[in-house]
Protein backbone atom coordinates (compact mmCIF):
# COMPACT_ATOMS: atom_id res chain seq x y z
CA UNK A 1 0.00 0.00 0.00
CA UNK A 2 2.89 2.06 0.72
CA UNK A 3 4.01 2.75 -2.88
CA UNK A 4 0.45 3.65 -4.17
CA UNK A 5 0.60 7.96 -3.51
CA UNK A 6 4.24 7.92 -3.85
CA UNK A 7 4.27 12.01 -4.70
CA UNK A 8 3.26 13.54 -1.40
CA UNK A 9 -0.43 13.42 -2.81
CA UNK A 10 -2.48 14.60 -0.01
CA UNK A 11 -5.56 11.89 0.58
CA UNK A 12 -8.61 13.46 -0.14
CA UNK A 13 -11.02 11.31 2.34
CA UNK A 14 -9.75 13.49 5.54
CA UNK A 15 -11.15 16.49 3.66
CA UNK A 16 -14.54 15.00 3.00
CA UNK A 17 -15.06 13.69 6.59
CA UNK A 18 -14.43 16.74 8.60
CA UNK A 19 -17.59 18.37 7.05
CA UNK A 20 -19.84 16.52 8.46
CA UNK A 21 -18.75 15.85 11.58
CA UNK A 22 -19.00 19.49 11.51
CA UNK A 23 -22.19 19.57 10.19
CA UNK A 24 -23.34 16.71 13.13
CA UNK A 25 -22.42 18.93 15.60
CA UNK A 26 -23.72 22.42 14.66
CA UNK A 27 -27.41 20.29 13.92
CA UNK A 28 -27.21 18.93 17.82
CA UNK A 29 -26.15 22.94 19.09
CA UNK A 30 -28.99 24.24 16.60
CA UNK A 31 -31.32 21.65 18.48
CA UNK A 32 -29.80 22.49 22.08
CA UNK A 33 -30.46 26.12 21.06
CA UNK A 34 -34.45 25.09 19.68
CA UNK A 35 -35.22 23.26 23.24
CA UNK A 36 -33.72 26.29 25.38
CA UNK A 37 -35.21 28.71 23.60
CA UNK A 38 -38.59 26.97 23.48
CA UNK A 39 -38.66 26.53 27.32
CA UNK A 40 -40.62 29.05 29.62
CA UNK A 41 -38.74 31.73 30.80
CA UNK A 42 -37.95 31.24 34.40
CA UNK A 43 -38.99 35.16 35.25
CA UNK A 44 -42.73 34.46 35.54
CA UNK A 45 -43.60 31.96 38.39
CA UNK A 46 -47.25 30.99 37.43
CA UNK A 47 -46.30 27.44 36.20
CA UNK A 48 -48.02 24.53 34.19
CA UNK A 49 -49.34 21.39 36.22
CA UNK A 50 -51.54 18.61 34.78
CA UNK A 51 -54.15 19.88 37.36
CA UNK A 52 -54.89 23.20 35.24
CA UNK A 53 -58.20 22.93 34.02
CA UNK A 54 -58.79 19.67 36.25
CA UNK A 55 -61.00 19.18 39.42
CA UNK A 56 -58.73 20.14 42.43
CA UNK A 57 -57.59 17.10 44.33
CA UNK A 58 -59.68 16.27 47.17
CA UNK A 59 -58.12 18.03 50.63
CA UNK A 60 -59.82 16.44 53.54
CA UNK A 61 -58.46 17.63 56.73
CA UNK A 62 -58.73 19.67 59.91
CA UNK A 63 -57.95 23.05 60.60
CA UNK A 64 -55.00 24.44 63.16
CA UNK A 65 -58.52 24.96 65.27
CA UNK A 66 -59.58 21.62 64.68
CA UNK A 67 -62.15 22.47 61.88
CA UNK A 68 -62.80 20.09 59.58
CA UNK A 69 -61.82 21.44 56.44
CA UNK A 70 -62.91 19.78 53.28
CA UNK A 71 -62.16 21.60 49.78
CA UNK A 72 -65.28 20.09 47.78
CA UNK A 73 -67.43 21.83 50.03
CA UNK A 74 -65.54 25.61 49.28
CA UNK A 75 -67.41 25.42 46.05
CA UNK A 76 -69.31 28.14 44.85
CA UNK A 77 -66.08 30.60 45.69
CA UNK A 78 -62.68 31.32 44.95
CA UNK A 79 -60.51 29.58 46.82
CA UNK A 80 -56.57 30.21 46.93
CA UNK A 81 -54.24 27.46 48.48
CA UNK A 82 -50.90 28.63 50.00
CA UNK A 83 -48.21 25.93 50.53
CA UNK A 84 -46.29 27.14 53.30
CA UNK A 85 -43.19 26.15 56.07
CA UNK A 86 -42.36 28.18 58.65
CA UNK A 87 -39.05 27.13 58.82
CA UNK A 88 -38.89 28.28 54.75
CA UNK A 89 -36.99 31.59 53.73
CA UNK A 90 -38.85 32.66 51.45
CA UNK A 91 -42.30 31.40 52.33
CA UNK A 92 -41.67 33.55 55.34
CA UNK A 93 -40.82 36.56 53.09
CA UNK A 94 -44.07 36.20 51.31
CA UNK A 95 -46.21 36.44 54.60
CA UNK A 96 -46.86 39.77 54.67
CA UNK A 97 -47.58 39.95 50.67
CA UNK A 98 -50.33 37.11 51.64
CA UNK A 99 -51.89 39.10 54.28
CA UNK A 100 -52.39 41.97 52.03
CA UNK A 101 -53.96 39.61 49.24
CA UNK A 102 -56.14 38.51 52.24
CA UNK A 103 -57.13 41.36 53.42
CA UNK A 104 -57.89 43.08 50.07
CA UNK A 105 -60.11 39.75 48.72
CA UNK A 106 -62.01 40.07 52.09
CA UNK A 107 -62.95 43.58 51.54
CA UNK A 108 -63.92 42.79 47.76
CA UNK A 109 -67.42 41.34 46.59
CA UNK A 110 -66.73 37.78 45.29
CA UNK A 111 -63.38 37.63 46.78
CA UNK A 112 -61.38 34.44 47.48
CA UNK A 113 -60.81 32.77 50.48
CA UNK A 114 -57.13 31.93 51.32
CA UNK A 115 -56.02 28.62 52.89
CA UNK A 116 -52.26 27.69 54.02
CA UNK A 117 -52.02 24.39 53.66
CA UNK A 118 -49.04 23.07 56.08
CA UNK A 119 -46.96 19.58 56.05
CA UNK A 120 -43.79 20.22 58.01
CA UNK A 121 -43.69 21.78 61.56
CA UNK A 122 -45.85 21.39 64.82
CA UNK A 123 -48.80 22.86 64.95
CA UNK A 124 -47.49 24.96 67.41
CA UNK A 125 -44.45 26.68 66.10
CA UNK A 126 -47.12 27.15 63.11
CA UNK A 127 -49.23 29.26 65.27
CA UNK A 128 -46.27 30.95 66.97
CA UNK A 129 -45.56 32.36 63.90
CA UNK A 130 -48.86 33.07 62.51
CA UNK A 131 -49.44 34.95 66.43
CA UNK A 132 -45.98 36.99 66.33
CA UNK A 133 -46.98 37.93 62.17
CA UNK A 134 -50.32 38.46 61.86
CA UNK A 135 -52.95 35.85 59.38
CA UNK A 136 -56.40 35.52 60.12
CA UNK A 137 -56.87 32.93 57.52
CA UNK A 138 -57.53 29.09 58.51
CA UNK A 139 -54.19 26.74 58.23
CA UNK A 140 -54.59 23.12 57.11
CA UNK A 141 -52.92 20.32 58.08
CA UNK A 142 -51.03 17.94 56.00
CA UNK A 143 -49.61 15.32 58.24
CA UNK A 144 -48.41 12.17 55.88
CA UNK A 145 -48.05 15.14 52.68
CA UNK A 146 -50.87 13.73 50.45
CA UNK A 147 -52.26 16.92 50.16
CA UNK A 148 -48.62 17.97 48.48
CA UNK A 149 -48.70 14.96 46.99
CA UNK A 150 -51.72 14.92 45.15
CA UNK A 151 -50.94 18.60 43.85
CA UNK A 152 -47.54 18.05 42.88
CA UNK A 153 -46.00 20.41 45.45
CA UNK A 154 -42.20 19.65 46.38
CA UNK A 155 -41.15 22.92 47.27
CA UNK A 156 -42.87 25.33 49.49
CA UNK A 157 -44.37 28.14 49.17
CA UNK A 158 -46.75 27.55 46.43
CA UNK A 159 -49.64 29.01 45.67
CA UNK A 160 -52.90 27.82 43.53
CA UNK A 161 -56.13 28.93 42.64
CA UNK A 162 -59.10 26.85 42.44
CA UNK A 163 -62.53 28.44 41.13
CA UNK A 164 -65.90 28.10 42.28
CA UNK A 165 -66.47 25.11 40.36
CA UNK A 166 -63.64 23.65 42.10
CA UNK A 167 -61.62 23.51 38.88
CA UNK A 168 -57.52 23.86 39.09
CA UNK A 169 -56.98 27.39 37.36
CA UNK A 170 -53.28 28.59 38.66
CA UNK A 171 -50.12 27.64 39.90
CA UNK A 172 -47.92 29.54 41.35
CA UNK A 173 -44.19 28.05 41.98
CA UNK A 174 -42.76 30.46 44.49
CA UNK A 175 -43.03 33.50 46.49
CA UNK A 176 -45.87 35.35 45.31
CA UNK A 177 -46.98 38.95 45.36
CA UNK A 178 -50.70 39.65 46.38
CA UNK A 179 -50.95 41.84 43.39
CA UNK A 180 -50.24 39.46 40.61
CA UNK A 181 -52.31 36.80 42.48
CA UNK A 182 -55.29 39.45 43.05
CA UNK A 183 -54.77 40.59 39.22
CA UNK A 184 -54.73 36.87 37.83
CA UNK A 185 -58.15 36.47 40.05
CA UNK A 186 -59.92 39.30 38.38
CA UNK A 187 -59.16 38.12 34.92
CA UNK A 188 -60.46 34.73 35.75
CA UNK A 189 -63.50 35.95 37.27
CA UNK A 190 -64.22 38.32 34.43
CA UNK A 191 -63.50 34.98 32.16
CA UNK A 192 -60.67 37.04 30.28
CA UNK A 193 -57.82 34.22 31.06
CA UNK B 1 -0.95 -22.84 19.83
CA UNK B 2 -4.38 -22.50 18.72
CA UNK B 3 -5.33 -25.05 15.97
CA UNK B 4 -6.38 -23.64 12.92
CA UNK B 5 -10.11 -25.46 13.32
CA UNK B 6 -9.97 -23.48 16.84
CA UNK B 7 -9.43 -19.99 15.08
CA UNK B 8 -12.18 -21.24 12.74
CA UNK B 9 -14.91 -21.98 15.17
CA UNK B 10 -13.79 -18.61 17.22
CA UNK B 11 -15.03 -16.59 14.28
CA UNK B 12 -18.16 -18.55 13.53
CA UNK B 13 -19.97 -20.73 15.74
CA UNK B 14 -18.16 -19.43 18.92
CA UNK B 15 -20.23 -15.84 18.35
CA UNK B 16 -22.96 -17.65 17.96
CA UNK B 17 -22.71 -20.01 20.99
CA UNK B 18 -21.95 -16.91 23.00
CA UNK B 19 -25.24 -14.82 21.83
CA UNK B 20 -27.32 -17.66 22.54
CA UNK B 21 -25.86 -18.06 26.00
CA UNK B 22 -26.28 -14.63 26.68
CA UNK B 23 -29.97 -14.42 25.16
CA UNK B 24 -30.59 -17.70 27.66
CA UNK B 25 -29.04 -15.68 30.58
CA UNK B 26 -30.92 -13.04 30.57
CA UNK B 27 -34.46 -15.06 29.66
CA UNK B 28 -33.60 -16.31 33.44
CA UNK B 29 -32.84 -12.95 34.64
CA UNK B 30 -36.30 -11.88 33.83
CA UNK B 31 -38.18 -15.04 34.36
CA UNK B 32 -36.73 -14.34 38.15
CA UNK B 33 -37.55 -10.85 37.98
CA UNK B 34 -41.51 -11.45 37.70
CA UNK B 35 -41.74 -13.05 40.97
CA UNK B 36 -44.62 -11.53 42.48
CA UNK B 37 -43.49 -8.98 44.96
CA UNK B 38 -44.36 -8.16 48.47
CA UNK B 39 -45.94 -4.75 49.05
CA UNK B 40 -42.92 -3.60 50.99
CA UNK B 41 -40.72 -4.83 47.83
CA UNK B 42 -43.02 -2.97 45.83
CA UNK B 43 -42.67 0.42 47.58
CA UNK B 44 -38.96 0.13 47.54
CA UNK B 45 -39.21 -1.20 43.78
CA UNK B 46 -41.38 2.16 43.01
CA UNK B 47 -39.11 4.57 44.95
CA UNK B 48 -35.84 3.61 43.37
CA UNK B 49 -37.44 4.45 39.91
CA UNK B 50 -38.33 8.16 41.40
CA UNK B 51 -35.83 10.98 41.72
CA UNK B 52 -36.23 13.57 44.77
CA UNK B 53 -37.90 16.51 43.50
CA UNK B 54 -35.95 18.91 45.22
CA UNK B 55 -32.58 17.60 45.02
CA UNK B 56 -30.03 16.29 42.66
CA UNK B 57 -29.11 12.22 42.08
CA UNK B 58 -30.92 10.85 44.83
CA UNK B 59 -33.42 8.19 44.79
CA UNK B 60 -37.12 8.74 46.53
CA UNK B 61 -36.30 5.69 48.41
CA UNK B 62 -32.78 7.12 49.55
CA UNK B 63 -33.81 10.79 50.10
CA UNK B 64 -34.74 11.96 53.98
CA UNK B 65 -36.00 15.19 52.92
CA UNK B 66 -40.29 16.28 53.39
CA UNK B 67 -40.81 15.89 49.58
CA UNK B 68 -39.88 12.29 49.01
CA UNK B 69 -41.19 11.03 52.86
CA UNK B 70 -44.39 13.03 51.49
CA UNK B 71 -44.20 10.34 48.18
CA UNK B 72 -43.15 7.59 50.11
CA UNK B 73 -46.28 8.29 52.61
CA UNK B 74 -48.15 8.37 48.74
CA UNK B 75 -46.41 5.46 47.22
CA UNK B 76 -47.30 3.45 50.40
CA UNK B 77 -50.85 4.62 50.63
CA UNK B 78 -51.22 3.28 46.58
CA UNK B 79 -49.53 -0.15 46.98
CA UNK B 80 -51.53 -1.06 50.26
CA UNK B 81 -54.98 0.22 48.46
CA UNK B 82 -53.38 -2.36 46.06
CA UNK B 83 -55.68 -0.38 42.71
CA UNK B 84 -53.02 0.58 40.92
CA UNK B 85 -50.04 -1.02 39.11
CA UNK B 86 -46.26 -0.08 39.70
CA UNK B 87 -46.36 2.19 36.52
CA UNK B 88 -49.65 3.92 37.27
CA UNK B 89 -48.41 4.83 40.70
CA UNK B 90 -45.87 6.43 38.60
CA UNK B 91 -47.50 8.01 36.14
CA UNK B 92 -49.61 9.42 38.93
CA UNK B 93 -46.88 11.02 40.69
CA UNK B 94 -44.82 11.94 37.29
CA UNK B 95 -48.23 13.82 35.90
CA UNK B 96 -48.10 15.82 39.45
CA UNK B 97 -44.28 16.50 39.27
CA UNK B 98 -43.66 16.38 35.89
CA UNK B 99 -41.14 13.90 34.06
CA UNK B 100 -37.89 15.48 35.84
CA UNK B 101 -39.16 12.88 38.54
CA UNK B 102 -38.66 9.62 36.48
CA UNK B 103 -35.17 8.23 37.02
CA UNK B 104 -35.40 5.95 33.99
CA UNK B 105 -36.62 8.51 31.44
CA UNK B 106 -39.49 7.40 29.01
CA UNK B 107 -38.64 6.71 25.52
CA UNK B 108 -40.93 9.26 23.71
CA UNK B 109 -40.63 12.90 22.56
CA UNK B 110 -37.05 14.51 23.07
CA UNK B 111 -36.87 12.25 26.35
CA UNK B 112 -36.16 9.22 23.64
CA UNK B 113 -32.80 11.29 23.08
CA UNK B 114 -31.00 9.93 25.96
CA UNK B 115 -31.71 6.69 24.79
CA UNK B 116 -30.58 7.26 20.96
CA UNK B 117 -27.67 9.60 21.73
CA UNK B 118 -25.29 7.13 23.57
CA UNK B 119 -26.65 3.87 20.77
CA UNK B 120 -25.75 6.62 17.69
CA UNK B 121 -22.44 7.92 19.71
CA UNK B 122 -21.82 3.82 20.47
CA UNK B 123 -22.04 3.42 16.53
CA UNK B 124 -20.28 6.38 15.36
CA UNK B 125 -17.68 5.53 18.00
CA UNK B 126 -17.43 2.02 16.67
CA UNK B 127 -17.52 2.95 13.08
CA UNK B 128 -14.75 5.51 13.51
CA UNK B 129 -12.40 3.27 14.93
CA UNK B 130 -13.28 0.32 12.55
CA UNK B 131 -12.14 2.79 9.74
CA UNK B 132 -9.26 4.03 11.68
CA UNK B 133 -8.11 0.28 11.74
CA UNK B 134 -8.38 0.15 8.29
CA UNK B 135 -6.53 2.96 7.23
CA UNK B 136 -4.14 2.41 9.57
CA UNK B 137 -3.79 -1.85 8.42
CA UNK B 138 -3.43 -0.35 4.91
CA UNK B 139 -0.65 2.45 5.51
CA UNK B 140 1.72 -0.56 6.66
CA UNK B 141 2.52 -1.63 10.27
CA UNK B 142 5.03 0.39 12.13
CA UNK B 143 7.09 -2.89 11.75
CA UNK B 144 10.57 -1.47 11.53
CA UNK B 145 12.41 -3.27 8.19
CA UNK B 146 15.95 -4.19 8.04
CA UNK B 147 16.34 -0.34 6.20
CA UNK B 148 15.03 1.06 9.83
CA UNK B 149 17.23 -1.24 11.98
CA UNK B 150 20.83 -0.40 9.94
CA UNK B 151 19.38 3.57 10.07
CA UNK B 152 19.27 3.33 13.22
CA UNK B 153 22.80 1.42 13.98
CA UNK B 154 24.31 4.38 11.55
CA UNK B 155 22.82 6.62 13.98
CA UNK B 156 23.96 5.42 17.29
CA UNK B 157 27.07 4.96 16.08
CA UNK B 158 27.65 8.80 14.82
CA UNK B 159 26.01 10.01 18.50
CA UNK B 160 28.99 8.21 19.97
CA UNK B 161 31.62 9.71 17.81
CA UNK B 162 30.01 13.89 18.11
CA UNK B 163 27.08 15.61 19.65
CA UNK B 164 24.48 16.84 18.95
CA UNK B 165 23.88 13.96 17.12
CA UNK B 166 22.58 15.63 13.00
CA UNK B 167 20.45 12.49 12.76
CA UNK B 168 17.93 13.15 15.44
CA UNK B 169 14.36 14.50 13.47
CA UNK B 170 13.94 18.14 14.81
CA UNK B 171 10.46 18.95 15.04
CA UNK B 172 10.28 20.02 11.73
CA UNK B 173 11.09 16.82 10.32
CA UNK B 174 8.87 15.09 11.81
CA UNK B 175 5.63 17.14 11.04
CA UNK B 176 6.73 16.36 7.35
CA UNK B 177 7.33 12.69 8.60
CA UNK B 178 3.65 12.33 9.71
CA UNK B 179 2.71 14.31 6.49
CA UNK B 180 4.46 11.16 4.57
CA UNK B 181 3.00 9.16 6.58
CA UNK B 182 -0.38 10.48 6.25
CA UNK B 183 0.26 10.16 2.38
CA UNK B 184 0.96 6.30 2.58
CA UNK B 185 4.62 6.60 1.74
CA UNK B 186 6.11 6.80 5.14
CA UNK B 187 7.56 3.71 6.49
CA UNK B 188 10.08 5.29 9.77
CA UNK B 189 11.93 8.39 9.92
CA UNK B 190 14.84 7.86 8.08
CA UNK B 191 12.77 8.63 4.64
Amino acid sequence: MSDVVSDGVVPARPRRVAPFIALAVALVLAALFVVLAGSSPAGDNQVQSFLIGRPAPRVVSTTLDDQPFDLSRRKGSWVVLNFFDPTCVPCVDEHPELITFDEQQSGIPDGAELYTIINRGSAESVQAFFDANGGEWPVVRDPDGGVSVDFGVAQVPETWIIDPNGVVRARYAGPITAERVAQDLQAFREGRA
Amino acid sequence: MPSPGWQRFKRGPGWILLGAVVVALMAIGLAQNSDVLSPEERIEAISKRLACPICDGESVFESRNNASESLRNEIRAQVDAGVASDDQIITFIEQRYGAQVLLVPRADGVDALVWILPVVALVCGVAGLAFAFRRWKRAGGDVPTDDDRALVAEARRAGLDDDPPTDRPTTADRSATTDAAESGEGDGDGS
